[in-house]
Order: structure tokens, then sequence, then C-alpha cells
């Protein structure tokens, strides 16, 4: 039967017909207004303060003009594919990058760094690396049909992320206090970035594998009844894998992400809170143990409880993060006229890729970031809800963890400039500097569309396992 | 329970139910978020804006012309004037004011009430929330206010006058609304000369390698041993917790007059065996002739823990809140475990004196004083009265600090101080101190150092004494005895200021 | 209130209001699938009538609610247990892919018959076509 062969190849029945996306639509149109405003904003502001004169102007039009029309495409290829995806993702990524591109051109373009970096400006590169993930993004909705290749080589990407992690800690180059980058020629790049989404994929294939396993059963110590094996196994390679990015790369922000999303994820599959439970009283000893012995992990505890006791050396930072808030006040100061410039410096150090929330904080208010972290919620929700109405228990899972992934990432970064939890390293998704971070969360919103065609086929039928491995694994907790 | 639900074999709860879960918890999550940029954006915005290392105040000090400063009849403390290039700096007529005043510089920041009203002054600060949002819209965001202070500029100079080639310090107020009149500290300095651009450089230098630290507010942050004048405190702990009563006398008292009190081992020595052979003093002649032995027993009697407690009522051992950072006053060191911190009784019988381990600043001593002539109610000192600019003025009226003494207690002590000034003894110690035609209280001091320099010459008083308008305390660095230096420039003063009155 | 600011200020104002405007237009998006998603009753995609049994569990007669996914077997963690010795552990899966149903024998001791002939793997089904497994007929049928 040429249907059922079909089937089994994976492949969608049925030829493919353009669809109208009309939400899609005009969420993108008022995205683009917003940003044309915000653009505006900028200029007239920038040209008031350099000699009083009002021109109403976007700052760079060049440049906005091809942030907006490479959206226009994205949205115009999804249509011509016709698949019939989440509507909202794109144009509140979009809405966020179009943010950070804003912030990179007001902020002053040598920041940018390399020779590179140079050429182009800040806000340059920033535009490129948002391309390129428009692009991703684009390419995995429309091209991504099926999930075999995610869910079955589930160790082989685990593989691939422990690869990955081992390139970072022998080849990692210092920036910032973390080894985070890695330099191959003249491209540099984060691969713990990457390694996030990898994790989550793993994740989600194991999980939802061993779910009932999980969900049932137990393993006996003694008295105790403590979690099945299939469990603590992974938890606590989990938790060695983000003690040794907290030693080796000094990343506490990237460990707390790991251990954060694994937790949730194991949550969401068993719905034992024990679970979860056992996992943060491992955070706790992992904490305690990291701050006794690493005096870098030390500093930025103690900057964290108290900034003001060194407000000029190692609470420097922090400090001027804090006071960029109090000036922005609920308003903000508008774009382009906060951030007083002392002898030619800006108050914050590092300001686009560690604190682009403090700055926004101050330019736009208390309005502007409460309006942030709204999208930032709306991405979250998006993700949730394709879970939610996933066909089956990996595309929940996986679904679940990518939501994840961006949203603790940005609240963490985002409670770390507010003096809520220490400070970390990490980027706010989409609008700090940095192609590793955009594209990274590139794919994670690409697979994400993907996996909200609704018309895609249906999952494979469950598997029996045949593998040796399961049997053993039954047979010891049975 | 098993559930029947497609999607393999069926587990307990679908992973919908913990999605929502999770939901919620993100929600809430980024709830908390947005609270706490509210926080700091909103809550804290005010005491972080105007911190001196905002960099906005640093950039918009460059170019904004400060607010005037003036004393309260007008005179002019501090303004700007524009340089070559337009750009404003600061001008300070008299040198009298500056360790109150301090200076505003491009190169050395600020200090003193430029700096503790930085804000204001630059007007970053505006004085209401309401204004503050409409001055976004304004193009001159900036509006400085200007400060009328309660010093009076002629006070001062005689005070500085007086104080001449010594090292040392006058405060004067009204103890009836903590206003300050007066607050000098020699050596002074040229501010102007700091905070013009030109003479900026050498004149930092040289204020800066002056052994005599001319950059010191002595007033405020100057610890000095208090000697007799800490009597007054000790009255205050002793009659305040009812250790002794006015009439009370000692018997060992004029036995120790001749070979000192001992005390553990330690001789309390005293000086006044000529005058008063071997009667027993009551207080107000132990005040009049400033026994030391009768106050080491009244202090061994009053007990380490209530001198310590009643001290601090009047504002020793922390920092008096006032419009100038201060340092704290001390009756002892602290760390013993006799009581009240004091290590053994030694130590507290000298302190009630005066001596052992008792520092006070200036601004505390005047405040003793405040605190006897309003009836036992420490009014809170304050330099700054008015604020006013484009947008309208604040005024800044007494305030209540604290009740330290009953008013029966203050009448006794305030009797005690009129005999130390105007008695026939009491004049012997605090001569010149004395307002012609005014009942005058006051009480001197001698504190001695250890080595071999001369002891600080203090004087603590108010006048008139039956109803009480200026409250004053001097200090003078190793002035010699309380009537040497002291009393005479305290008398001055207060006779100056009555007569300004008209009294 | 100077005018410039003012003007500057306005386009500010601008800004942050079609942030607003976004996450607003998401809400309504939101609130709509949230609402067509309660509207809509949690119904079976088809049933499977038992039409013959020999053995208890399950008898005749007995319907059973399909969802996307039904596992038929003898073991108790199956959608339909098929309490039946000559029925393997897990003997079938009857799945709905995008319009059609599809049955698909999990390599079972002694088969899956679809209207009687065994069937290879994977097999379309019907509405009104009758599956085999162990001793009990099943006839799938359209939701009530």
């Amino acid at each position: 039967m040429t249907t059922a062969s079909a089937v089994r190849a994976g492949l969608r029945v049925g030829p493919i017909r353009p669809r109208f996306r009309r939400r899609e639509l005009g969420l993108l149109v008022v995205v683009g207004l917003a940003l044309v405003a915000g653009s505006v904003s900028l200029g007239a502001t920038r040209a008031v303060l350099a000699d009083g004169t009002l021109v109403l102007a976007p700052v760079d039009p060049f440049r906005l003009i091809v942030y907006l029309a490479a959206l226009g495409c994205a949205h115009l290829a999804q249509v011509l594919a016709g698949r019939r995806t989440d509507q909202v993702l794109l144009p509140a990524v979009g809405l966020l990058g179009g943010i950070g591109l804003l912030l990179m051109e007001r902020l002053p373009q040598g920041l940018a760094g390399s020779a590179f970096g140079n050429s182009l400006g800040l806000a340059g590169v920033q535009l490129l690396w948002l391309l390129i993930a428009i692009t991703v993004i684009t390419v995995l909705a429309i091209v991504v049909r099926s999930d075999t290749w995610l869910r079955r080589y589930k160790y082989t990407w685990a593989a691939v992320g422990i690869g990955l992690l081992l390139l970072t800690f022998v080849f990692g180059e210092e920036a910032n206090g973390a080894l985070l980058t890695v330099r191959i020629g003249p491209v540099s790049g984060q691969p713990t970035e990457l390694l996030k989404v990898i994790l989550v994929i793993f994740l989600a294939g194991y999980l939802s594998e061993f779910r009932p396993l999980l969900v049932e059963e137990s393993t006996r110590l003694g008295p105790l009844r403590l979690p099945p094996l299939p469990y603590i196994l992974p938890m606590l390679v989990m938790w060695a894998i983000a003690f040794g990015i907290v030693v080796i790369q000094r990343d506490l922000g990237a460990a707390l992400l790991f251990f954060a999303v694994f937790l949730a994820l194991a949550y969401v599959a068993t719905a034992r809170a024990g679970y979860v439970i056992v996992g943060l009283v491992l955070l706790v000893i992992g904490a305690i143990a990291a701050y006794q012995l690493f005096g870098h992990v030390r500093i930025r505890v103690d900057v964290w409880r108290d900034p003001f006791a060194d407000p000029s050396g190692a609470g420097y930072q922090v400090v001027q993060a804090l006071i960029a808030f109090a000036r922005g006040g609920l308003l903000g100061t508008g774009l382009g006229a906060g951030l007083p410039a002392v002898g030619g410096r800006l108050p914050i150090p590092a300001i686009h890729t560690d604190f682009p929330l403090a700055a926004l904080g101050e330019e736009l208010g208390l309005i502007g970031v409460t309006a942030i972290l709204g999208i930032y919620l709306v991405i979250i929700e998006r993700g949730l809800r394709i879970a939610a109405s996933a066909a089956d228990d990996f595309r929940a899972l996986l679904a679940t963890g990518l939501a994840l992934v961006v949203g603790v990432q940005a609240f963490i970064i985002a409670a770390g400039n507010l003096k809520l939890i220490p400070l970390t390293g990490i980027t706010l998704p989409f609008i700090s500097y940095g192609g590793s971070s955009l594209l990274a969360n590139a794919v994670v919103v690409g697979l994400l569309l993907a996996l909200s065609d609704r018309g895609v086929e249906p999952p494979p039928p469950p598997r029996r396992s045949h593998g040796r491995f399961d049997r053993l694994l039954r047979r010891s907790v049975a | 329970m098993t559930g029947r639900r497609g999607g393999g074999p069926p587990v307990a709860t679908p992973i919908g139910r913990g999605v929502v879960r999770l939901g919620i918890v993100l929600l809430v999550s980024f709830a908390v978020l947005a609270a706490g940029a509210g926080y700091w954006q909103v809550v804290r915005s005010a005491d972080l804006v105007g911190r001196p290392d905002d960099p906005l105040l640093i950039a918009a000090a460059r170019n904004v012309v400060r607010g005037v400063i003036r004393d309260r009849d007008g005179h002019v403390l501090a303004t700007s004037k524009k340089d070559a290039n337009g750009e404003p700096y600061r001008v300070y007529p008299s040198r009298s004011v500056a360790p109150v005043v301090g200076y505003a510089s491009r190169l050395y920041g600020t200090a003193g009430l430029e700096r503790a009203y930085d804000a204001e002054l630059t007007g970053i600060r505006p004085p209401d929330p309401i204004d503050e949002l409409l001055a976004k819209f304004s193009a001159n965001r900036y509006r400085p206010q200007d400060l009328t202070l309660s010093l009076s500029l002629d006070l001062q100079r005689e005070a500085v006058r007086l104080l001449g080639a010594n090292r040392g310090s006058v405060v004067m107020l009204d103890p009836r609304s903590g206003e300050v009149l007066a607050m000098a500290s020699t050596p002074t300095y040229d501010a102007s000369a700091i905070a013009n651009p030109d003479t900026a450089k050498a004149a930092f230098a040289s204020v800066s390698n002056d052994p005599d630290k001319p950059f010191l507010d002595r007033a405020v942050q100057g610890r000095y041993v208090p000697g007799s004048v800490f009597k007054i405190v000790t009255s205050i702990a002793a009659l305040g917790s009812g250790a002794i009563t006015p009439a009370t006398r000692y018997a060992r008292q004029p036995p120790a007059e001749k070979n000192g009190l001992l005390v553990s081992g330690y001789r309390v020595r005293d000086g006044h065996h000529p005058f008063t052979g071997s009667r027993q003093l009551a207080y107000a002649e132990a005040v009049e002739v400033s026994c030391n032995i009768y106050f080491a027993l009244t202090g061994l009697e009053t007990g380490g823990d209530a001198l310590t407690s009643w001290a601090a009522k009047v504002g020793f051992g922390a920092p008096i809140p006032f419009d100038l950072p201060t340092v704290a006053s001390q009756v002892t060191n602290g760390g013993g475990s006799y009581g009240g911190g004091f290590s053994d009784d030694v130590e507290l019988a000298n302190a009630a004196y005066g001596q052992g381990e008792t520092l006070a600043t200036p601004l505390q001593m005047a405040l003793v004083a405040a605190a006897v002539a309003n009836r036992g109610t420490l009014m809170k000192p304050h330099l700054v009265t008015r604020l006013s600019g484009a947008d309208g003025a604040t005024t800044i009226g007494p305030e209540v600090w604290r009740q330290v003494v009953s008013p029966d207690v203050a009448a006794e002590i305030n009797a005690a101080m009129v005999r130390a000034v105007e008695g026939q003894e009491g004049r012997l110690f605090t001569a010149g101190a004395k307002v012609p035609g005014v009942p005058t209280a006051g009480k001197s001091g001698t504190a001695q150092l250890t080595g071999s320099a001369a002891p600080h010459s203090w004087f603590i008083g108010f006048a008139p004494a039956n109803d009480p308008q200026i409250a004053i305390a001097v200090l003078v660095e190793s002035g010699g005895s309380g009537t040497t230096r002291a009393s005479p420039i305290a008398g001055r003063l207060m006779a100056r200021y009555l007569a300004s009155v008209g009294k | 209130m100077d005018p410039t600011i003012a003007t500057i200020w306005l386009i500010r104002f601008l800004f942050l209001g079609l942030l607003y405007l976004f996450l607003f237009g998401v809400v309504r998006v939101l609130l709509r699938d949230l609402r067509s998603a309660a509207r809509e009753p949690v119904t079976a995609l088809g049933r499977l009538i038992v039409v013959a049994s020999e053995i208890e569990e399950p008898s005749t007669g007995a319907t059973f609610p399909l969802d996307a996914v039904a596992t038929l077997g003898r073991d108790v963690n199956n959608t339909i247990v098929v309490d039946d010795p000559f029925a393997s552990t897990e003997h079938a899966v009857l799945s709905f892919r995008g319009r059609a149903w599809y049955l698909e024998d999990l390599d079972s001791t002694n088969g899956t018959y679809l209207n009687g002939a065994p069937i290879d793997g994977l097999a379309a089904v019907a509405f009104g076509d009758e599956i085999q497994v162990g001793r009990v007929r099943f006839r799938l049928e359209r939701a009530a």
C-alpha cells in the first residue's frame, strides 16, 4: 500500500499548499511599527543631544529595513510552505531581536571588540547574527517534518554534547572570568550554548522512554524509598556536569540553567515532586560546597549579598546596574538619553553582554522592563502550549524543555541584573550581543515551530524496547 | 490508579498537568522579577540616585550652576561664577564656614554640605515626585535649589577669630529648635582656592599636607577627652536614674580631697581642696567647684549600665543624625564585663569625671548643654532650614529628638550650672563665661591628656539660664585649663548673640 | 513644557505603547485558543466494539472509546486488555494518523487479523472493519 509505506517512511502525505497566516502577519505589523517608533525615538534623541534640533528620523534606516525585510521573508516562507505552525513565536522573537538591535545601535559601536566587529560596528555584527538566526528558524520550521532523528539517537546526542563540553573544558578561552569561548581560526563561539539544546533533546528522549519506570518504581535503600536508578544515575551525572562547569569553566549561570532544566523536565515527566526535592537538596549541597571551595564563587555570592560594601571594587558592576535601574524609574529616561558617560566610558562594564536589562531598564523604565519580561513569558507560554497539545510524551517533553531553556535563561540573567540571585555570565536570549547565543536560541525556536505543526504525521507507535540495556534496567528495578 | 490514555503504556498522571504546573511556577517567577524591577526602579529610586558615585551626578555636576547657599540673615556663603569657557565654578566669600559648607571642585569632588546636599544643589532630585515626572518634559530638566542655613555668618566669623591660632571648635545652637547658629573648626581653609580651577591643584595639595588638618571638621568629626564638662552627662545619668539626689553627700569625699580617693588601687585626685576644706559637698556645690571625687563616687553609685544608657539618650554611642556626617562620641571603648562596657570600677570612676576612655565631639557636648537648657527635651540639630528653587520651597522645621530627662531634673542641673558660672567659687573656674546682665549657666573642663601635651580647654553652657536661647560648646585643643581659653570665648560669643537678638 | 522634548516623549510613549499592543494582541490569541479548546468536548475519535469474545475480559458487546493511539494485548498496561493466553503481552496497536486508522502487529505470536486475513506489519483500517486479537473480535466504529 502506497499510503502505508509513505507513512512508514515518515513523509508527509499530500501536496504542499500555501496557507495564509493572518495572526502572524498582524503581529508582525505591530512589531514593525514598534521597532520603527523605537528607532525614530532613538534617532531623535541623538539629534537633540547633539545639536538641539529635532529630526524625526530613524537611526540607521538601512539596518532597520534589512531586519524587517528578513522577518517578512521568514513569514512569507512559512506561508508558502503551508505549515500550520505556531503564529506567535516568530513575531515575539522578532520583537526581542529588534529591541536588542536597537540597544546595540544605541551603545557605542566600538564595544564589538574584534577586528571584524570593529569594521561592522556593534549593531552591524548583531544584525548579521540576527539574519542568520532568522534563517535558521525558518529553515528548521519548514524542513523538519519528523522527529525520528531526534528521538531515536538520544545517546548519540548525549555523546555529542559531552564531546562539546570536553572541547570547551580543554580549549576554552577566558572572557570575563569564565572559560566559555573556543576559537577555531578567526571564528570564536561558545559551544555551551548549543549544548543546552542537545541536552534537552537527550533528556526528552530519555525521560519519555523511561517514564513508566520513573513514575512507578523506586529503589530501596534499606528502609528508605529513593527515586529509581534510571533517575538517580542521570541526576548524579547532571550534577557532576554542572559542578564541573562551575569549577572548570567558572560559569555559574550555565550550571544553574542545566540543572534547573533537568529538574523541571523530570517533574513534568513524572509529576513526582519528591524527585525535584531530592534534586534541590543536591543543588544546595553543591552550592554550599562551591561557595566554600572556590574563590570566584565566593566573590559572586558576597557581592550579591551586599554590593554596597565595595561599591567601587568588586561590587561596582552590580551597584552601577542598580543605580541605572533607579535612574530609569517608572517611565525610563528614553532610548539614547540614559547611561551617562563619565570620561567617555559607560557606567556599566560589559553592558552589551551581561547587563542589557539594566540598560533597557534605565532607558525604558519599569514599564519597558515589564513589557520585555512579558514577551519572554509569551515565548514560554507558546512553548508550553505546544507541549500540552503534543501528540506524545517525547514531543511534549521536548517542547517543554525548549521553552524552559529560553525562559529559565532569561530568568537567571534578569534576576542577576536585579540582585535577586548572584550575577552570572549568561546572556539574555535574543537581546544580548553574541552570535553563539543567538544561534542556539534560534535552533530552539525553530524546533519549537517544527513541533507545533498541527498537520504533521502522528508519532510512531510506542516501540517495545528490545535493547539489552533496557531489559537490564527493568530487571534491576522490578 | 492507572489512566487510559493513548500514547504508550498508561502512566499515573498525564504530562499536561505537569506542564500547567510548570507554567504557573514560571509565571510566578517572572512576576517576582517584575516586582524586583519595581523595587529598584520605584521604591529605592530616590536613595540610589544622588549617591556620589552616580555617574549622572558626576556628569551633570560639571555644567550645572549649583544653587546658592546662604546664612540665616541672607549673607551668601557659596555661589557660582563662570570662567573663561562659560563653565561655572564655586566661590566662597568667607573662609570661616569652610568646614561646614565644604567645597565643590571639578577635580576634587565635593565635601561638607556641598557634598551632603549635592543632589539638591545640582537639581538632580527635584522636590517632588510629580515635578520629577514633569521635569522629564522640559529642556532644562535640572532645577538647582538654593539652601538657607541656620548658620549666622557673623557668629561664625567671630568664633573663628576668637579661636585664633589654636586648633579647636565652637558649636552654638538654639536649644529650643535645634538650629545650629555657628559651627566653627579651626584651622579653616580657603575653599574658593580649591574650587577655582586655576588654583585647585596647588591649594588642595597645601591644605592636605597641612599638619593641622584643616579638612577635619572638628565640630562633628573630632573626638576629644571631655574632662569636667562630661560631669553634666554623669549628672543626667545619676539624677535621671535616681542613683543620687541633689542632696546626696559622701562621707568619703572630704578626707579624699587631701590624699586622693582610692578606687581599687587607683587614686582619684582633686584640686579644689583650698576652697572647700573638709566640707561634705552636695550636688550643686560639687558642680560649682568641679569636684572629681564627688563625681567619681557618683559614677560608682550610678553604675556602668546606667551611665552608658543615659549617655546614649543624649547621643553618645552612635553618630548623631545631622546634615553632615558625624562620628559617635563614646563613654567607653566597650568590651568590658564590668557593666555598660566598662572594664572595671576604676575606669567607671574615671569616666564619671570625664577622663578614662570618654571621648566627645564638640557637637555632642553642645547637645548636652542644649538638652539641659530646653528643660530636658533634646531637639534634633540641623543646619539647613530651607530649600528653595524654581518650583517652590521646602522648610525644615524643628523636630524633637528625645526627652532626655524630666524638666525637674533639668532644672536641678540648670541651677548647678548657673552656680558654676556665677557662684563665688564657680566663677574662678569659668572666668569670662558670664554674659553681663544675663544669668548664665555653664561648665568648664580641663581635659588631661596622656603625655606632656597641655590639656584641652572646654566649656559648655547656655544663656539666659531662666529662658535659654543659645547653647554653646567650645573646645580649644591643648588650650590649657578651661578658664584659660574656652570660657572667655564662650562668654563673648553668647553675649554677641544675645545682643544681636536684643537681650 | 518644551515642544521638542514633548514630541520626543510622545514617540517614546508610542514605542512603549506598541510593545504593549503586541502583548495585548498575543493575549487575545491566547484567550481565543483557550476558549476554542474548552468548547471542543473531549470526544473520542472512534470506538472499538467487541463483536465476539470467548473469554471474560473483554466480554462480548463491550465498547471501548478510542484515542489517537490504543494498544491491545494481554499485559495490564495496555489500553485494551485482552486477557487471553492466545494473545501476546503486547499484541497490536491501533492508531489514528492524519485522516485514517492504522493497525500494526507488534510481532505477536499468533498474529493479528483484519477482516479474517493476517496483517503484515502495518495495515489501514476503515470503519466497519473487523480486527481479531487472540480469540476476541472487534469492530471499528465511528465515535458515538
